[in-house]
C-alpha cells in the first residue's frame, strides 16, 4: 500500500495534478473572479477540451516515436472541408463534422502513407505537409468564399461550441454556467483514445512500434500500416480541435489551427509522454494543456500582456522538454519512476508496461 | 493499473467537484435589467483587434473620458497578435475584473457579432469601434467607425485627380478577410468606374498591413514588376501608406500617391510634394465619444434610439493646402458627433 502511494507520488501526471490544485487554490485565493463561470471557467473549459485534442492529435504520432509538424495545418483543412460542407453544400452539423474528419483523416494518412514508403523523417515530411497546407488553405477560401470566411452556421453549430450547460434545461433548471456543452464529445474522444491504447491488439502494436520498429517488426506487427493508422488518427484528431475551435468562434478561417503547434507538444510531453515513442498518456496530455492555460488564464487576469504568456509557454516547454530527457536518462540506468516498471530496453515488455501504465 | 486508474479517478472527482461547485440554476434566473447607476460606476475597456499604430490615439483619448466624465476607470488593452479567440480571451478577462462597457475593434468581423451578443446578455455596454460586424447586422449597442467605403472612395477620386483622370491605378489595403477592406475595394472600384474606362485598376494588393516590414516588401515588388506604368497608387490602409511614400520619393517615379492615416512620415511627404493626399480618420473620436456613449448605455442613464446604429465617425482628405489646419476640422467633427449623441443616437 505504502510502496504504491509513493509510486503514485513519483509520476509526472501526479505532480502536475498537485501543481494544478496548488495553482487554482492561489490563483482563486488572489483573485475570486477566477471563479466567474460564464467569463472565466466556461471559456477556460473550452480552450482545455479543444486543445487537449489537439495533445491527443500530437500524442498518437509520438506514440510510434513520430511527430506531425502539420497539426495546425491539418487542423485548418478539416476545418476548412466541415465550413465547406456546411457554406456551400448545406450539410447538416453531424454530416458536415464528418466530412472534416475524413478530410482531416486523408490528409493524415497521406502523410503516413509518405513516410513509410520512402522511409524519411516524419519531421521532414510534416513540415513538407505544412508547407503545402499553408499555401492550399487560404487559396481554397480565397476561391470559394466571400472575404476568406465560411460563415454557414447549421443547426446546433452554436449550441456546440458556445452554449454552456447553464442552456440546458430540465424540469426549471438549468445546469452549470462553467462547463460548456463542448467538453461532452471531447470527453468521449478521450476514451476512445484511451480505450484505443489500454484495451486493444492496435492500440498495443503502435507502442511497440513506438518503442522499436525493428522488435515490432520481428514480433510480426505491420509498422508501415500502423504508422499510417497513427497518422490518420492525428489527422482526424486534428480536424476534430480545428472544427471545434470554428464552432466556438463561430465561422471557419484559414487562421485556425495557427496556435496548434507548440500547445500540441506541450500538453503531452508535459503528461509523461515519451518523445521517443512507446509510451503515452491521455490523463497526462488533459492535466498537462490544463496546466499551461489554467497559467494562462491566471496571468490574463492578472493583467500580464500576451508576450509574457508566451515567453511562459516557451519556458514551459524547455522544462518539458528536459524533465522528457530526464526522465529518458533515468529510464535507461533501470531507476524508472516507476519502480516496478522494466527499462524499455526490451520492446516487449515495454510494449506491456506502456499498455499497463497507460491511463484511461 | 491501479495507480492511473486512481489518478483518473482524481481527476473525474476535481471536475465533477467543480460541476458542484459552479451549481445549478432555475430556469427563470437572468443578468439582464438593473436600475441606472452613476457613470462613476462605469468601467470602460477599450480593445483593439492588435497591434496597430491606428490604435494609439485611443490611449490617451481613453484617459481623458475618464477625467472629463467622471468615469470609474477605462483601459487600453490590445492583444499581440490579430486573433479572435484571443481577444475574446482578454475581454472575458476584463469583464472578470469588473469591466462593464466595451469599445471593441474586432478581429474577425464575421465573428465579433457573438462576442458581442454574449456581453449585452450579462448587461454589458458594447460598442464596435473602428470596424463594424460584417453583414447587415450589428450586435453591439452601436458602430462608430469610418464609412471604410466612402473614406476609400474620396482617396481614390483624389488620386485619379492628381493622375489628371486617366491612368493606370494601383490599390494597396489590409486583410482581405476583413468586410471593411471589401468596403473599400469597392469605394476604389465605384471611382475608377466613374471615369469610363480611363482608369485602369490593376488587382487589388491585399493582407500587407500586418505589419511595416511586410508592406515594404509588397511595394518594392510592386514598384519593381509594374513601376513604369503605374500612375497612381492609392493606399487605403495604413502601413501600406506609410511604406509606399517612403519607396515612390527613393524611386523617383512619376507616380502619385493618395495615403490614408496622418502618419508624421506621410504628412512630411504631403508637405514635400511625394505625397499628394491623404485620408486622416478619426480615431481619438472612436475612443473619447464611444466611452461616453458607452457609460451612458452601462450606467443605465440612457438606451440607444435605435439599438445597433452605424455611425460615421468622419474622414478628411489632407492636401497641401490644408495639412496645417486639417486637425480643427477633425476636432470639430467629434465635437459635433458627441453632440448628436446626445441629441439623436442615445434616448436618455
Amino acid at each position: 500500500m505504502r510502496s504504491a502511494i509513493r509510486a503514485q507520488l513519483t509520476t509526472p501526471r501526479f505532480l502536475l495534478f498537485v501543481i494544478i490544485v496548488v495553482l487554482v487554490a492561489v490563483i482563486v485565493a488572489l483573485k475570486p473572479s477566477f471563479l466567474n463561470g460564464a467569463f472565466v471557467l466556461a471559456p477556460l473549459i473550452t480552450s482545455i477540451a479543444i486543445f487537449t485534442v489537439v495533445g491527443l492529435a500530437q500524442m498518437v504520432v509520438l506514440s510510434i516515436g513520430h511527430m506531425n509538424i502539420a497539426v495546425g495545418n491539418m487542423a485548418a483543412f478539416g476545418a476548412m472541408i466541415s465550413g465547406i460542407s456546411f457554406d456551400l453544400f448545406g450539410l447538416p452539423l453531424v454530416a458536415g463534422i464528418a466530412a472534416g474528419l475524413v478530410g482531416g483523416g486523408l490528409i493524415g494518412a497521406l502523410t503516413g502513407w509518405i513516410i513509410a514508403r520512402t522511409g524519411v523523417n516524419s519531421f521532414i515530411v510534416t513540415l513538407a505537409m505544412s508547407f503545402a497546407l499553408l499555401g492550399l488553405v487560404p487559396t481554397v477560401y480565397s476561391a470559394l468564399s466571400t472575404g476568406s470566411a465560411f460563415v454557414v452556421k447549421p443547426a446546433g453549430f452554436d449550441a456546440l461550441g458556445r452554449d454552456s450547460f447553464a442552456d440546458v434545461c430540465q424540469f426549471g433548471y438549468c445546469g452549470p454556467a462553467a462547463i460548456p456543452v463542448m467538453v461532452v464529445p471531447v470527453i468521449v474522444v478521450m476514451v476512445l483514445v484511451a480505450v484505443l491504447y489500454t484495451k486493444t491488439r492496435v492500440g498495443r502494436e503502435l507502442l511497440l512500434t513506438g518503442s522499436s520498429v525493428k522488435a515490432a517488426e520481428f514480433s510480426g506487427i505491420p509498422t508501415s500500416r500502423r504508422i499510417v493508422l497513427a497518422h490518420t488518427l492525428s489527422g482526424v484528431l486534428a480536424a476534430l480541435a480545428g472544427i471545434l475551435l470554428a464552432t466556438s468562434i463561430g465561422s471557419f478561417t484559414p487562421s485556425i489551427g495557427d496556435e496548434f503547434m507548440l500547445q500540441s507538444f506541450v500538453g503531452p510531453i508535459l503528461g509523461g509522454t515519451l518523445l521517443a515513442g512507446g509510451y503515452v498518456s491521455v490523463t497526462g496530455t488533459l492535466l498537462g494543456i490544463t496546466l499551461t492555460l489554467v497559467i494562462r488564464k491566471g496571468l490574463e487576469l492578472f493583467g500580464v500582456g500576451i508576450e509574457t504568456l508566451n515567453v511562459l509557454l516557451g519556458v514551459i516547454l524547455l522544462i518539458a522538454l528536459s524533465a522528457d530527457r530526464v526522465r529518458e536518462i533515468r529510464l535507461r540506468k533501470g531507476r524508472t519512476p516507476d519502480a516496478s516498471a522494466p527499462p524499455p530496453s526490451d520492446p516487449a515488455r515495454s510494449a506491456d508496461r506502456s499498455t499497463e501504465e497507460v491511463p484511461a | 493499473m491501479r495507480r492511473s486508474t486512481t489518478l483518473t479517478l482524481a481527476v473525474a472527482a476535481v471536475a465533477v467537484g467543480a460541476v458542484l461547485l459552479s451549481g445549478c440554476t432555475p430556469q427563470s434566473e437572468t443578468a439582464q435589467g438593473g436600475e441606472a447607476t452613476g457613470l462613476d460606476s462605469v468601467q470602460v475597456a477599450l480593445v483593439p483587434g492588435g497591434p496597430h499604430p491606428y490604435f494609439q490615439p485611443w490611449i490617451a483619448a481613453g484617459e481623458a473620458a475618464k477625467t472629463d466624465f467622471g468615469l470609474g476607470g477605462t483601459t487600453f488593452n490590445e492583444t499581440a497578435a490579430w486573433d479572435q479567440t484571443k481577444q475574446n480571451d482578454v475581454i472575458n478577462s476584463l469583464v472578470a475584473n469588473g469591466y462593464n462597457a466595451f469599445g471593441v475593434f474586432g478581429v474577425s468581423p464575421t465573428d465579433i457579432n457573438s462576442t458581442f451578443d454574449n456581453l449585452k446578455q450579462s448587461g454589458i455596454a458594447t460598442a464596435a469601434l473602428g470596424s463594424c460586424p460584417a453583414g447587415d447586422t450589428n450586435d453591439a449597442d452601436f458602430c462608430l467607425s469610418t464609412d471604410t467605403e466612402t473614406a476609400a472612395y474620396k482617396a481614390a477620386q483624389a488620386t485619379i485627380e492628381a493622375m489628371g483622370g486617366t491612368g493606370v491605378l494601383a490599390h494597396l489595403t489590409g486583410v482581405n478577410v476583413d468586410s471593411n477592406t471589401q468596403r473599400r475595394i469597392a469605394g476604389v472600384k465605384k471611382a475608377v468606374d466613374e471615369t469610363n474606362g480611363a482608369v485602369t485598376l490593376l488587382p487589388d494588393v491585399t493582407d500587407i498591413d500586418t505589419d511595416l516590414t511586410t508592406a515594404q516588401k509588397a511595394v518594392a515588388d510592386l514598384l519593381a514588376s509594374q513601376g513604369s506604368e503605374i500612375t497612381g497608387i492609392v493606399s487605403t490602409a495604413y502601413n501600406p501608406a506609410v511604406a509606399a511614400a517612403t519607396a515612390v520619393k527613393e524611386s523617383g517615379l512619376p507616380i502619385k500617391l493618395v495615403a490614408i492615416d496622418d502618419d508624421e512620415t506621410i504628412l512630411a511627404a504631403i508637405e514635400d510634394g511625394s505625397v499628394y493626399a491623404t485620408i486622416a480618420q478619426n480615431p481619438t473620436a472612436q475612443a473619447y465619444v464611444g466611452s461616453y456613449a458607452l457609460a451612458k448605455l452601462a450606467s443605465k442613464e440612457c438606451t440607444m434610439a435605435e439599438p445597433g446604429a452605424i455611425i460615421d465617425s468622419g474622414s478628411f482628405v489632407v492636401t497641401k493646402d490644408n495639412v496645417a489646419t486639417y486637425d480643427d476640422e477633425r476636432v470639430a467633427a467629434g465635437d459635433q458627433l458627441m453632440k448628436d449623441f446626445d441629441s439623436e443616437y442615445l434616448s436618455c
